[in-house]
């Protein structure tokens, strides 16, 4: 496997080698991702899918008399070819330059401060990975995915930036069934293994197992009482991203969020959204150098009082960036804790859902800002504030403002911080600090 | 530069010869995507990756390693790496697999191709400014994108056994959109959806002539969208249009059938199905006219290939026939572990995943009603086009989709526009309801090349081909709180 140090020593020989390449009226900024993985699936607490992966991967925007191209490409790892590609990359770039017309809002790097994280952890040995996974889970229908190892992030440009994160984590992300085929989900991630700790979280997931092995409650369409768990409200975070608070989104037709811009629609006073830094847990740094504000609020007791602004979008737009990625998606969302304890949730519901995990969250209707998605796993019917079973899957469709607006009832004081886990194109970093909410009359369809 | 994988593979297997089997899969792509929005230039990308992943067979456990330095070194490392994950497997694996779920197949496979040459990128970008210009109908429009990309994939397998697999894959997508605004109404209206338009094929796909009618038609029913009412809420027939069909067979036949998230694979992730195994020959999935082929052999559509990415060939095989569910969509993996008939869809997104069961081609078959006898025996209906939003249960049972635009069909004739137009349902009853299946002249291919599944994750090529369908009883309903 890669280590850190090396993936990191690459990193500032491919800058060195790049940036030479560059003439005085040419701009680049560089990024880079790597890892070195094992990846050990698991279905019935038995190895389905086993193995490691070697990754590393360099993308640029070039920028040169007005034009602007993207590049991305893998690496191999090995020091002179991959000199050589990048060196040819950067001809590729100026080639395809040459044919395309010129970007009106081109953002050429310049931020020029230098960053450096490193966060090393204490994994387990690749040999020892089954069997300390999976032995503790004997017993239990146990399935999900274990991931360690390194990730690392660069970031330059040709203004002076320099910008290094690098983590060393492990993941497990499982649910354990019953066999009526109720379960529940959790996880387990750090940086240092602790064998207790995850034999407690087993033995948590084993306690809330009990509950679900009565007879399911199928309950009708309608709007219940419901608290919200954080691992469920972390699943409506990506609304905030797709179709969501990005300023060239809004102006451009393309957000859900454009009555909140407007002043049409606001959320609950209770309900508070930050993309906080602070977490630890993802770079602050973007693709072009820039780093973001360690905290930046967006929504303000209820109001949007910022939107997320990339540097291009300031150029389209005259506003100022506050250093958002391209794609102007929230890093590091932090909803602000309430006052409401969560060990009262069954009290607060009285009677009503206790919603432990949503599932397939999609737009419904944008100029509304309502999604519409599945309850999944363990969700419970709850009634005078005492569990009675598990419920049958439910559908709702609600619109944002009502569930973190009129319908809000109370946020818990209680949050936790949700890791990332997507593997999409590679392992992500971040992760969401999230409470739970407790909420009157959610609209539950089918 | 040729990489002699023969020689990469001899590597591997020779730094563990404790193994039974020994394969690598290298994977090699490159894309390039062209954007403008409003007659601008937006973005420019040229995308590459190259790599490879070797698998190893240990009493009966397959360990993997994906690895980008093409030296004897590193293959040798990843051989090993393989072969010590396997192994440490050894006494927890799910199945005993053995070397004959990896046949040792000879496949040679290209997308048909007319025009091999690219247009060149300023010409791209002409056609994408007069597109946006087309798409601009009105000043109602706020927003015009015109998008064109492609890809080619190279896909060689070689194994111990044998197998020596060359596949060449070329990807043609363009896409069209406009977003139309009147007070707080906003509404959006694309060319087939999201990236409906992405199919295998040459340049020829880039008929910008008549993409640029295309885009006048866009425009305009974005504006159009803006002044209608919202999709009534009842319960009516429901006819869809082939770039809806898309996702309707993806969701509720493509995802529910595959083998491997019957077999419980996925329930961490993307779900499980209401399918069981003792299903497969016997289960009513739909009514009589329901006939579903996963079928790799068309030639146009986002999934054809010669075999899957552990070597199986892949043939034409009904799934579902006059309803009844005759076969799953599960590789030889899969085939082995349930004991029931599959095909050959075990894939990967990249060099560095492990190829898992993935639909390909999932097509629902063409029947006998032309679109006007359709529409003309139909009281009271409403006819949907082009997805915009989907979700779905983790039984891939209560789904509820929404589209574009739509129409009413009231007393045998299409009348007005409504938008925002949404319906929700069970798949284990919806497809029963299927009452009218269209002709050949109705038969359309799509796909999408980002179906997204697997720990660790990956999105896919799929393609679905369909005509235009109607359902009986469909709740429906509109946009608003």
């Amino acid at each position: 496997m890669t280590s850190m140090k090396e993936f990191e020593k690459r990193f500032n020989a491919l800058i060195d080698a790049v940036f030479t390449e560059l003439y005085p009226e040419e701009a680049l900024a560089v990024t880079y991702n790597a890892e070195s993985s094992f990846f050990m699936r698991f279905n019935g607490a038995k190895v389905r899918q086993i193995g490691t992966v070697d990754q590393q991967s360099i993308g640029f925007k070039y920028c040169a008399l007005g034009k602007t191209v993207n590049l991305g490409l893998d690496l191999s790892g090995d020091s002179f070819k991959d000199a050589d590609a990048v060196c040819a990359a950067v001809a590729r770039m100026r080639d395809m330059a040459a044919l395309i017309p010129v970007d009106p809002y081109q953002a050429i790097p310049t931020a020029s401060d230098e960053t450096r994280e490193e966060f090393p952890g204490k994994l387990l040995s690749e040999a020892d990975i089954v069997d300390t996974i999976l032995a503790p889970a004997d017993g239990l229908d146990f399935v999900g995915l274990y991931t360690q190892g390194p990730i690392c992030r660069g970031a330059a440009n040709s203004a002076g930036a320099r910008h290094w994160f690098a983590t060393e984590t492990f993941i497990v992300d499982y649910s354990a069934y019953l066999p009526n085929g109720k379960a529940v989900k959790s996880s387990y991630a750090g940086r240092e293994w602790n064998g207790a700790d995850y034999r407690a979280k087993l033995d948590a997931s084993r306690r809330a197992l009990e509950h679900l092995g009565k007879s399911e409650k199928v309950l009708s369409p309608g709007d219940y009482r419901v608290y919200i768990t954080a691992d469920a409200l972390a699943e409506v975070m990506p609304m905030f991203s797709w179709d969501g608070l990005g300023e060239r989104g809004i102006r451009q037709g393309e957000s859900a969020f454009i009555a909140l811009k407007e002043g049409r629609k606001s959320f609950s006073p209770k309900f508070s959204l930050t993309q906080d830094f602070s977490l630890g847990i993802e770079p602050r740094f973007n693709s072009d150098g820039e780093s973001a504000p360690s905290s930046l609020n967006l929504i303000e007791k209820g109001k949007l009082v910022n939107t997320l602004v990339s540097a291009r979008t300031a150029n389209q737009y005259g506003v100022p960036s506050n250093a958002a990625e391209d794609h102007e998606s929230v890093r590091s969302p932090a909803i602000a804790a309430g006052d409401f304890d969560e060990a009262c949730a069954l009290e607060a519901i009285g009677t009503g859902i206790y919603v432990s995990n949503f599932h397939y969250l999609n737009w419904s209707d944008t100029d509304s800002a309502r999604i519409t998605g599945m309850t999944r796993f363990a969700c419970l019917w709850v009634e005078d504030g005492k569990i009675v079973s598990p419920i049958k899957d439910l559908r709702f469709d609600e619109t944002l403002y009502a569930m973190l607006g009129d319908k809000l009832e109370a946020v818990s004081k209680q949050r936790s911080l949700i890791v990332e886990n997507s593997t999409y194109g590679g392992r992500a970093l971040g992760g969401s600090m999230i409470p739970g909410i407790l909420v009157n009359g959610f609209t539950f369809t089918l | 530069m040729t990489i002699d994988l023969k020689r990469l593979l001899d590597a591997a297997a020779a730094a563990c010869p404790g193994a039974e089997w020994a394969g690598l899969r290298r994977m090699r792509t490159s894309a390039r995507y062209f954007l403008a929005k409003d007659g601008e230039f937006e973005d420019t990308a040229l995308i590459d990756s190259d790599g490879a992943l070797v698998e190893v067979l240990y009493k009966g456990r397959f360990g993997y390693a994906a690895f980008a330095d093409f030296s004897v070194s590193e293959a040798a490392r990843a051989g090993q790496s393989a072969f010590a994950a396997a192994k440490s497997a050894s006494d927890r694996g799910v199945f005993t697999f053995d070397a004959s779920v990896r046949p040792a197949a000879v496949v040679r496979y290209e997308t048909a191709r007319k025009l091999k040459a690219p247009r060149s990128a300023d010409a791209v970008y002409k056609f994408l400014f007069d597109a946006c210009g087309a798409l601009k109908a009105s000043d109602k429009v706020i927003q015009t994108q015109a998008i064109v990309e492609y890809e080619e994939k190279d896909i060689e397998i070689v194994s111990t056994s044998g197998a020596n697999i060359d596949q060449k894959i070329f990807i043609v997508g363009h896409g069209l959109q406009a977003v139309a605004r009147d007070g707080d109404v906003v509404q959006r209206r694309t060319a087939n959806g999201p990236r409906g338009r992405t199919m295998q094929g040459g340049f020829e796909l880039l008929d910008f002539p008549a993409l640029l009618s295309d885009a006048k038609i866009i425009g305009e029913q974005a504006v159009e969208l803006l002044s209608v009412e919202d999709c009534p809420s009842d319960t009516r027939t429901l006819v869809l249009a082939p770039d809806q069909m898309m996702l309707q067979i993806h969701e509720s036949v493509g995802h529910p059938l595959e083998i491997d998230r019957i077999l419980g694979d996925e329930r961490n992730y993307a779900g499980s199905s209401f399918v069981k195994l003792s299903d497969i020959g016997t289960f009513k999935y739909g009514s009589d006219l329901m006939n579903i082929s996963f079928d790799p052999t068309i030639p146009n559509e986002l999934a054809s290939y010669g075999a899957d990415d552990i070597g199986n060939k892949a043939v034409k095989t009904y799934i579902v026939k006059n309803g009844t569910l005759m076969a799953g969509l599960g590789s030889l993996e899969s085939q082995v572990r349930s004991g029931k008939p599959g095909v050959a869809n075990q894939r990967s997104h990249s060099w560095f995943r492990p190829a898992i069961d993935r639909m390909a081609n999932l097509n629902l078959e063409p029947g006998s009603t032309s679109f006007d006898k359709m529409i003309s025996s139909i009281e009271k209906g409403v006819f949907m086009e082009a997805n915009r939003s989907w979700s779905i249960d983790d039984y891939r049972n209560k789904f509820q989709f929404g589209c574009e635009y739509a129409r009413l069909i009231e007393n045998g004739k299409l009348t007005k526009t409504v938008r925002n137009p949404n319906y929700r349902g069970v798949s284990s009853s919806f497809w029963r309801n299927l009452c009218m299946v269209g002709d050949q002249s109705t038969f359309r291919v799509y796909g999408t090349p980002n179906c997204g599944k697997g720990e660790p994750n990956q999105d896919i090529t799929v393609g679905h081909a369909s005509p235009v369908c109607a359902f009986a009883d469909v709740e429906v309903f509109g946009g608003g709180k």
